[in-house]
Protein backbone atom coordinates (compact mmCIF):
# COMPACT_ATOMS: atom_id res chain seq x y z
CA UNK A 1 0.00 0.00 0.00
CA UNK A 2 2.55 2.28 1.01
CA UNK A 3 4.89 1.71 -2.10
CA UNK A 4 1.16 1.03 -4.53
CA UNK A 5 -0.35 4.05 -3.67
CA UNK A 6 3.29 6.32 -3.43
CA UNK A 7 2.68 7.42 0.30
CA UNK A 8 6.68 5.86 0.95
CA UNK A 9 7.54 9.84 -0.45
CA UNK A 10 5.40 11.64 2.34
CA UNK A 11 6.44 9.21 4.77
CA UNK A 12 9.93 8.25 4.20
CA UNK A 13 10.99 6.84 8.04
CA UNK A 14 7.63 5.43 8.95
CA UNK A 15 7.83 3.21 5.65
CA UNK A 16 11.40 2.24 6.77
CA UNK A 17 9.79 1.27 10.10
CA UNK A 18 6.96 -0.71 8.23
CA UNK A 19 9.41 -3.06 6.41
CA UNK A 20 12.06 -3.23 9.19
CA UNK A 21 9.29 -4.81 11.03
CA UNK A 22 8.51 -7.24 8.35
CA UNK A 23 11.97 -7.90 8.29
CA UNK A 24 12.83 -8.36 12.02
CA UNK A 25 10.10 -10.62 12.64
CA UNK A 26 11.80 -12.75 9.94
CA UNK A 27 15.24 -13.03 11.22
CA UNK A 28 14.06 -13.36 14.84
CA UNK A 29 11.61 -16.29 13.64
CA UNK A 30 14.98 -17.78 12.06
CA UNK A 31 17.18 -16.90 14.99
CA UNK A 32 15.13 -18.43 17.35
CA UNK A 33 14.87 -21.91 15.57
CA UNK A 34 18.38 -22.04 14.55
CA UNK A 35 20.24 -20.00 16.76
CA UNK A 36 21.46 -20.54 20.34
CA UNK A 37 19.14 -18.34 22.63
CA UNK A 38 22.24 -15.94 23.30
CA UNK A 39 22.29 -15.16 19.99
CA UNK A 40 18.70 -15.00 20.16
CA UNK A 41 19.17 -12.22 22.61
CA UNK A 42 21.78 -9.96 21.05
CA UNK A 43 19.69 -10.01 17.34
CA UNK A 44 16.57 -9.08 19.47
CA UNK A 45 17.64 -6.32 21.75
CA UNK A 46 19.59 -5.06 18.37
CA UNK A 47 16.38 -5.11 16.68
CA UNK A 48 14.83 -3.37 19.54
CA UNK A 49 17.01 -0.29 19.59
CA UNK A 50 16.89 0.24 15.62
CA UNK A 51 12.94 0.01 16.52
CA UNK A 52 12.67 2.42 18.93
CA UNK A 53 15.08 4.75 16.64
CA UNK A 54 12.92 4.48 13.58
CA UNK A 55 9.95 5.19 16.02
CA UNK A 56 11.15 8.33 17.08
CA UNK A 57 12.20 9.11 13.80
CA UNK A 58 8.30 8.42 12.94
CA UNK A 59 7.31 11.05 15.47
CA UNK A 60 10.12 13.55 13.95
CA UNK A 61 8.73 12.75 10.62
CA UNK A 62 4.80 13.50 11.92
CA UNK A 63 5.54 16.47 14.00
CA UNK A 64 7.64 17.77 10.73
CA UNK A 65 4.51 17.43 8.60
CA UNK A 66 2.10 19.14 10.94
CA UNK A 67 4.31 21.70 12.33
CA UNK A 68 6.02 23.06 9.18
CA UNK A 69 3.89 21.94 6.68
CA UNK A 70 5.30 24.80 3.70
CA UNK A 71 8.48 23.75 4.91
CA UNK A 72 9.86 25.72 7.79
CA UNK A 73 9.51 25.64 11.44
CA UNK A 74 8.06 28.40 13.30
CA UNK A 75 10.63 29.80 15.29
CA UNK A 76 8.54 29.38 18.90
CA UNK A 77 7.19 25.88 18.18
CA UNK A 78 10.71 24.93 17.23
CA UNK A 79 12.26 25.53 21.38
CA UNK A 80 8.42 24.01 22.88
CA UNK A 81 8.57 20.87 20.99
CA UNK A 82 12.69 20.60 22.28
CA UNK A 83 11.04 21.35 26.08
CA UNK A 84 8.68 18.65 25.45
CA UNK A 85 11.01 16.30 24.55
CA UNK A 86 13.38 16.69 27.00
CA UNK A 87 10.69 16.87 29.46
CA UNK A 88 9.36 13.31 27.62
CA UNK A 89 12.44 11.93 28.52
CA UNK A 90 12.95 12.70 32.48
CA UNK A 91 9.11 11.72 33.10
CA UNK A 92 9.50 8.25 30.60
CA UNK A 93 13.27 7.45 32.72
CA UNK A 94 11.63 8.75 36.01
CA UNK A 95 8.09 6.21 35.48
CA UNK A 96 10.65 3.29 34.24
CA UNK A 97 13.08 4.05 36.95
CA UNK A 98 10.53 2.74 39.37
CA UNK A 99 9.61 -0.25 37.60
CA UNK A 100 11.52 -3.69 38.97
CA UNK A 101 9.95 -6.71 36.87
CA UNK A 102 10.68 -10.14 38.42
CA UNK A 103 12.68 -11.98 36.30
CA UNK A 104 15.68 -14.74 36.53
CA UNK A 105 17.77 -13.24 33.67
CA UNK A 106 19.03 -9.27 34.21
CA UNK A 107 18.63 -9.48 30.12
CA UNK A 108 15.23 -9.93 30.85
CA UNK A 109 14.62 -7.65 33.16
CA UNK A 110 16.11 -4.64 30.66
CA UNK A 111 14.07 -5.85 27.55
CA UNK A 112 11.11 -5.06 29.81
CA UNK A 113 12.35 -2.29 31.43
CA UNK A 114 13.07 -1.02 27.82
CA UNK A 115 9.80 -1.28 26.19
CA UNK A 116 8.54 -0.12 29.27
CA UNK A 117 10.61 3.25 28.86
CA UNK A 118 9.66 3.50 24.74
CA UNK A 119 6.04 2.92 25.48
CA UNK A 120 6.25 5.69 27.83
CA UNK A 121 8.01 8.15 24.96
CA UNK A 122 6.50 7.28 22.31
CA UNK A 123 3.05 7.91 24.21
CA UNK A 124 4.01 11.28 25.84
CA UNK A 125 5.69 12.19 22.60
CA UNK A 126 2.08 11.89 20.14
CA UNK A 127 -0.16 12.96 23.23
CA UNK A 128 1.90 16.35 23.12
CA UNK A 129 1.98 16.70 19.14
CA UNK A 130 -1.87 16.42 19.81
CA UNK A 131 -2.07 18.63 22.59
CA UNK A 132 0.60 21.33 20.57
CA UNK A 133 -0.94 21.49 17.27
CA UNK A 134 -4.82 21.54 18.60
CA UNK A 135 -3.33 24.95 20.80
CA UNK A 136 -1.56 26.52 17.68
CA UNK A 137 -4.28 25.89 15.55
CA UNK A 138 -2.35 23.91 12.78
CA UNK A 139 -4.63 20.95 11.01
CA UNK A 140 -3.75 17.85 10.64
CA UNK A 141 -3.83 15.81 6.80
CA UNK A 142 -5.75 13.24 7.02
CA UNK A 143 -3.39 10.37 6.38
CA UNK A 144 -0.59 12.06 8.65
CA UNK A 145 -3.68 11.88 11.54
CA UNK A 146 -4.28 8.57 10.85
CA UNK A 147 -0.81 7.29 11.45
CA UNK A 148 -0.58 9.30 14.38
CA UNK A 149 -3.89 7.67 16.03
CA UNK A 150 -2.29 4.41 15.45
CA UNK A 151 0.78 4.94 17.04
CA UNK A 152 -0.94 6.53 20.01
CA UNK A 153 -3.36 4.18 20.89
CA UNK A 154 -0.41 1.34 20.17
CA UNK A 155 2.24 3.53 22.43
CA UNK A 156 -0.64 3.90 25.10
CA UNK A 157 -1.74 0.72 25.21
CA UNK A 158 1.64 -0.65 26.05
CA UNK A 159 2.03 1.37 28.64
CA UNK A 160 -0.60 -1.46 30.11
CA UNK A 161 0.83 -4.09 28.76
CA UNK A 162 4.46 -3.15 29.96
CA UNK A 163 3.03 -2.43 32.76
CA UNK A 164 1.54 -5.92 33.05
CA UNK A 165 5.65 -7.31 32.32
CA UNK A 166 7.01 -5.44 34.79
CA UNK A 167 4.64 -6.52 37.24
CA UNK A 168 4.41 -10.24 36.11
CA UNK A 169 7.56 -10.96 35.33
CA UNK A 170 8.93 -12.90 32.38
CA UNK A 171 6.70 -16.25 32.57
CA UNK A 172 3.86 -14.04 31.58
CA UNK A 173 5.81 -12.76 28.96
CA UNK A 174 4.42 -14.51 26.06
CA UNK A 175 0.49 -14.29 27.34
CA UNK A 176 1.13 -10.29 26.98
CA UNK A 177 2.74 -9.86 24.08
CA UNK A 178 0.02 -11.79 22.50
CA UNK A 179 -1.89 -9.31 23.22
CA UNK A 180 0.07 -6.48 22.02
CA UNK A 181 0.89 -8.52 18.69
CA UNK A 182 -3.01 -8.67 18.10
CA UNK A 183 -3.27 -5.05 18.88
CA UNK A 184 -0.43 -3.53 16.42
CA UNK A 185 -1.84 -6.04 13.74
CA UNK A 186 -5.01 -4.20 14.08
CA UNK A 187 -3.28 -1.17 13.56
CA UNK A 188 -1.41 -2.21 10.99
CA UNK A 189 -4.78 -3.67 9.13
CA UNK A 190 -6.54 0.48 9.88
CA UNK A 191 -3.38 1.85 8.44
CA UNK A 192 -4.17 -0.39 5.30
CA UNK A 193 -7.46 0.89 4.98
CA UNK A 194 -6.65 4.30 5.76
CA UNK A 195 -3.75 5.05 3.54
CA UNK A 196 -5.90 3.26 0.73
CA UNK A 197 -8.27 6.30 0.55
CA UNK A 198 -7.12 9.31 -0.97
CA UNK A 199 -6.91 12.60 1.08
CA UNK A 200 -9.09 15.48 -0.03
CA UNK A 201 -7.30 17.90 -2.85
CA UNK A 202 -6.18 20.96 -1.38
CA UNK A 203 -7.14 24.15 -3.10
CA UNK A 204 -3.79 26.33 -4.72
CA UNK A 205 -4.34 29.84 -3.78
CA UNK A 206 -2.98 32.34 -6.77
CA UNK A 207 0.13 33.03 -6.93
CA UNK A 208 -0.51 36.40 -7.24
CA UNK A 209 -2.35 36.48 -3.78
CA UNK A 210 0.07 34.96 -2.61
CA UNK A 211 3.14 37.70 -3.52
CA UNK A 212 0.70 39.85 -1.87
CA UNK A 213 0.52 38.20 1.20
CA UNK A 214 4.00 37.66 1.11
CA UNK A 215 4.86 41.50 0.17
CA UNK A 216 2.29 42.56 2.82
CA UNK A 217 3.69 40.10 5.69
CA UNK A 218 7.14 41.88 4.70
CA UNK A 219 6.02 45.73 5.06
CA UNK A 220 4.27 44.46 8.50
CA UNK A 221 7.36 43.08 10.02
CA UNK A 222 9.06 46.25 8.78
CA UNK A 223 6.95 48.14 10.26
CA UNK A 224 6.91 46.02 13.86
CA UNK A 225 10.22 45.88 13.93
CA UNK A 226 10.46 49.62 13.68
CA UNK A 227 7.78 50.04 16.38
CA UNK A 228 10.00 47.55 18.64
CA UNK A 229 13.30 49.86 17.70
CA UNK A 230 11.56 52.92 19.31
CA UNK A 231 12.50 51.21 22.87
CA UNK A 232 10.63 50.58 26.10
CA UNK A 233 9.46 53.55 28.21
CA UNK A 234 11.78 53.84 31.30
CA UNK B 1 5.70 -1.88 48.04
CA UNK B 2 7.39 -0.61 45.00
CA UNK B 3 5.80 -2.54 42.85
CA UNK B 4 2.39 -1.35 44.14
CA UNK B 5 3.95 2.71 43.65
CA UNK B 6 5.00 1.36 39.87
CA UNK B 7 1.60 0.05 39.30
CA UNK B 8 -0.13 2.65 40.48
CA UNK B 9 2.05 5.75 38.67
CA UNK B 10 1.91 3.87 35.15
CA UNK B 11 -2.11 3.44 35.21
CA UNK B 12 -2.58 7.12 36.74
CA UNK B 13 0.33 8.43 33.91
CA UNK B 14 -1.21 6.70 31.31
CA UNK B 15 -5.24 7.60 32.16
CA UNK B 16 -4.14 11.02 32.66
CA UNK B 17 -2.48 10.85 28.81
CA UNK B 18 -5.77 9.04 27.70
CA UNK B 19 -8.00 12.39 29.19
CA UNK B 20 -5.69 15.18 28.20
CA UNK B 21 -5.57 13.11 24.35
CA UNK B 22 -9.48 13.09 24.49
CA UNK B 23 -10.22 16.65 25.45
CA UNK B 24 -7.63 17.77 22.66
CA UNK B 25 -9.10 15.70 19.89
CA UNK B 26 -12.53 16.93 20.99
CA UNK B 27 -11.82 20.30 21.21
CA UNK B 28 -10.17 20.15 17.80
CA UNK B 29 -13.17 18.31 16.23
CA UNK B 30 -15.56 20.68 17.98
CA UNK B 31 -13.57 24.14 16.66
CA UNK B 32 -13.39 22.04 13.07
CA UNK B 33 -17.09 21.89 13.20
CA UNK B 34 -17.58 25.90 14.14
CA UNK B 35 -20.02 27.57 12.39
CA UNK B 36 -18.65 30.39 10.66
CA UNK B 37 -21.10 32.71 12.69
CA UNK B 38 -19.96 31.34 15.88
CA UNK B 39 -16.41 32.34 15.17
CA UNK B 40 -17.48 35.96 14.22
CA UNK B 41 -19.85 36.07 17.14
CA UNK B 42 -16.35 35.44 19.39
CA UNK B 43 -15.68 38.74 18.68
CA UNK B 44 -15.61 41.76 20.92
CA UNK B 45 -17.24 45.19 19.94
CA UNK B 46 -14.38 47.28 18.92
CA UNK B 47 -14.97 50.39 17.66
CA UNK B 48 -12.95 50.14 14.31
CA UNK B 49 -12.56 53.87 13.46
CA UNK B 50 -10.50 54.55 16.90
CA UNK B 51 -8.61 51.36 16.45
CA UNK B 52 -7.52 52.68 12.59
CA UNK B 53 -6.54 56.12 14.01
CA UNK B 54 -4.77 54.69 17.08
CA UNK B 55 -2.87 53.07 14.84
CA UNK B 56 -1.95 54.89 11.90
CA UNK B 57 -1.18 57.98 14.22
CA UNK B 58 1.66 55.75 15.10
CA UNK B 59 2.41 54.22 12.07
CA UNK B 60 2.37 57.06 9.73
CA UNK B 61 5.06 59.94 9.70
CA UNK B 62 3.31 63.13 11.53
CA UNK B 63 4.56 66.40 13.00
CA UNK B 64 4.35 66.32 17.03
CA UNK B 65 1.15 69.01 16.77
CA UNK B 66 -0.58 66.59 14.59
CA UNK B 67 -0.23 63.29 16.85
CA UNK B 68 -2.98 61.85 19.12
CA UNK B 69 -2.31 63.34 23.10
CA UNK B 70 -2.11 60.52 25.56
CA UNK B 71 -5.45 61.04 27.32
CA UNK B 72 -7.00 61.06 23.93
CA UNK B 73 -5.34 57.79 22.89
CA UNK B 74 -6.57 56.22 26.74
CA UNK B 75 -10.18 57.63 26.13
CA UNK B 76 -10.41 56.08 22.37
CA UNK B 77 -9.02 52.58 23.51
CA UNK B 78 -11.42 52.53 26.20
CA UNK B 79 -8.57 51.82 28.32
CA UNK B 80 -7.87 48.29 29.94
CA UNK B 81 -11.09 47.35 29.13
CA UNK B 82 -10.70 48.21 25.78
CA UNK B 83 -7.36 46.49 25.71
CA UNK B 84 -8.31 43.04 27.06
CA UNK B 85 -11.47 43.12 24.00
CA UNK B 86 -8.68 43.29 21.62
CA UNK B 87 -6.95 40.39 23.56
CA UNK B 88 -9.63 37.94 22.96
CA UNK B 89 -10.10 39.27 19.72
CA UNK B 90 -6.32 38.40 18.28
CA UNK B 91 -7.35 34.88 19.29
CA UNK B 92 -10.34 35.00 17.16
CA UNK B 93 -8.07 36.92 14.36
CA UNK B 94 -6.11 33.58 13.89
CA UNK B 95 -9.32 30.91 14.38
CA UNK B 96 -10.45 33.55 10.93
CA UNK B 97 -7.25 33.15 9.28
CA UNK B 98 -7.69 28.79 10.19
CA UNK B 99 -10.84 28.98 8.82
CA UNK B 100 -9.01 29.53 5.62
CA UNK B 101 -7.12 26.89 5.76
CA UNK B 102 -10.06 24.46 5.07
CA UNK B 103 -10.01 25.22 1.78
CA UNK B 104 -6.63 26.74 1.46
CA UNK B 105 -3.80 25.52 3.50
CA UNK B 106 -1.10 27.79 2.37
CA UNK B 107 -3.28 30.62 4.25
CA UNK B 108 -1.04 28.60 7.06
CA UNK B 109 1.41 31.15 6.40
CA UNK B 110 -0.41 33.94 7.15
CA UNK B 111 -1.73 32.34 10.52
CA UNK B 112 1.33 31.43 11.57
CA UNK B 113 2.41 35.10 11.50
CA UNK B 114 -1.19 36.10 13.11
CA UNK B 115 -0.30 34.28 15.83
CA UNK B 116 3.44 35.97 16.30
CA UNK B 117 1.51 38.98 16.39
CA UNK B 118 -0.68 38.08 19.08
CA UNK B 119 1.81 36.88 21.21
CA UNK B 120 3.18 40.40 20.87
CA UNK B 121 0.13 41.96 21.56
CA UNK B 122 -0.42 39.85 24.75
CA UNK B 123 3.39 41.26 25.56
CA UNK B 124 2.31 44.76 25.67
CA UNK B 125 -1.19 43.92 27.52
CA UNK B 126 0.90 42.23 29.79
CA UNK B 127 3.41 45.12 30.55
CA UNK B 128 0.36 47.06 30.85
CA UNK B 129 -1.24 45.14 33.61
CA UNK B 130 2.34 45.54 35.75
CA UNK B 131 2.04 48.96 35.03
CA UNK B 132 -2.00 49.28 36.65
CA UNK B 133 -0.48 46.93 39.81
CA UNK B 134 2.17 49.37 40.57
CA UNK B 135 -0.08 52.44 39.80
CA UNK B 136 1.65 53.63 36.34
CA UNK B 137 -0.71 52.69 33.89
CA UNK B 138 -1.55 56.48 33.34
CA UNK B 139 2.07 57.39 32.16
CA UNK B 140 2.27 53.95 30.15
CA UNK B 141 -0.71 53.12 28.65
CA UNK B 142 -0.40 55.32 25.08
CA UNK B 143 3.07 53.95 25.14
CA UNK B 144 2.07 50.31 25.46
CA UNK B 145 -1.19 50.64 24.17
CA UNK B 146 -0.85 51.99 20.89
CA UNK B 147 1.74 49.51 19.70
CA UNK B 148 -0.58 46.73 20.43
CA UNK B 149 -3.32 48.45 18.79
CA UNK B 150 -0.72 48.79 15.74
CA UNK B 151 0.07 45.85 15.75
CA UNK B 152 -3.91 45.05 15.94
CA UNK B 153 -4.87 46.84 12.99
CA UNK B 154 -2.33 45.62 11.08
CA UNK B 155 -3.59 41.92 11.40
CA UNK B 156 -6.97 43.03 10.61
CA UNK B 157 -5.48 44.36 7.35
CA UNK B 158 -4.01 41.29 6.14
CA UNK B 159 -6.70 38.97 7.53
CA UNK B 160 -8.70 41.02 4.84
CA UNK B 161 -6.51 40.85 2.11
CA UNK B 162 -6.21 37.07 2.77
CA UNK B 163 -10.20 36.71 2.62
CA UNK B 164 -10.50 39.56 0.14
CA UNK B 165 -7.75 37.55 -2.52
CA UNK B 166 -9.11 33.80 -2.04
CA UNK B 167 -12.44 35.60 -2.56
CA UNK B 168 -14.28 33.35 0.66
CA UNK B 169 -18.16 34.92 0.63
CA UNK B 170 -17.58 35.60 4.43
CA UNK B 171 -15.26 39.20 3.00
CA UNK B 172 -18.03 41.32 3.27
CA UNK B 173 -19.26 40.21 6.58
CA UNK B 174 -15.62 39.85 7.98
CA UNK B 175 -14.92 43.81 6.60
CA UNK B 176 -17.73 44.75 8.52
CA UNK B 177 -16.82 43.05 12.02
CA UNK B 178 -13.28 43.86 12.10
Amino acid sequence: MLFGRRRARTFPIFTTLISANILKTIVLYFTLRFAPFQVYFNTYWTLVIADVALQLGVAYELASLVFKPLGAWAPDVRRTFIGIIAVSLVVAAGLTWLASPPARFWQQRIVIRGNFLTSVLMSEFFVALVVLSVTLGLPWRTHVARIAQGFGIFSIFGIFTDAAHNLLGAHYYQMVSHLEIELYLAVVAYWIVTLAIQEPEPRKMPEELRLELRDLQRRVTMMLSSLRAMGSPS
Amino acid sequence: MRQILFLITAMVFAMSLIGIATFYILRARKASRTAWTTLLARLRQIDRTSVAAVALDLLEDRDAEHQLQPDTIFQMIHGMEGMEALEQNCDVLIDLAAYVQKWYPEALELAEELRLNAREIKWHIGRLRGASATGHLQEQFPIYAQRAVATYYLMTRSLLVLYEGVQLPEFAELQRAI
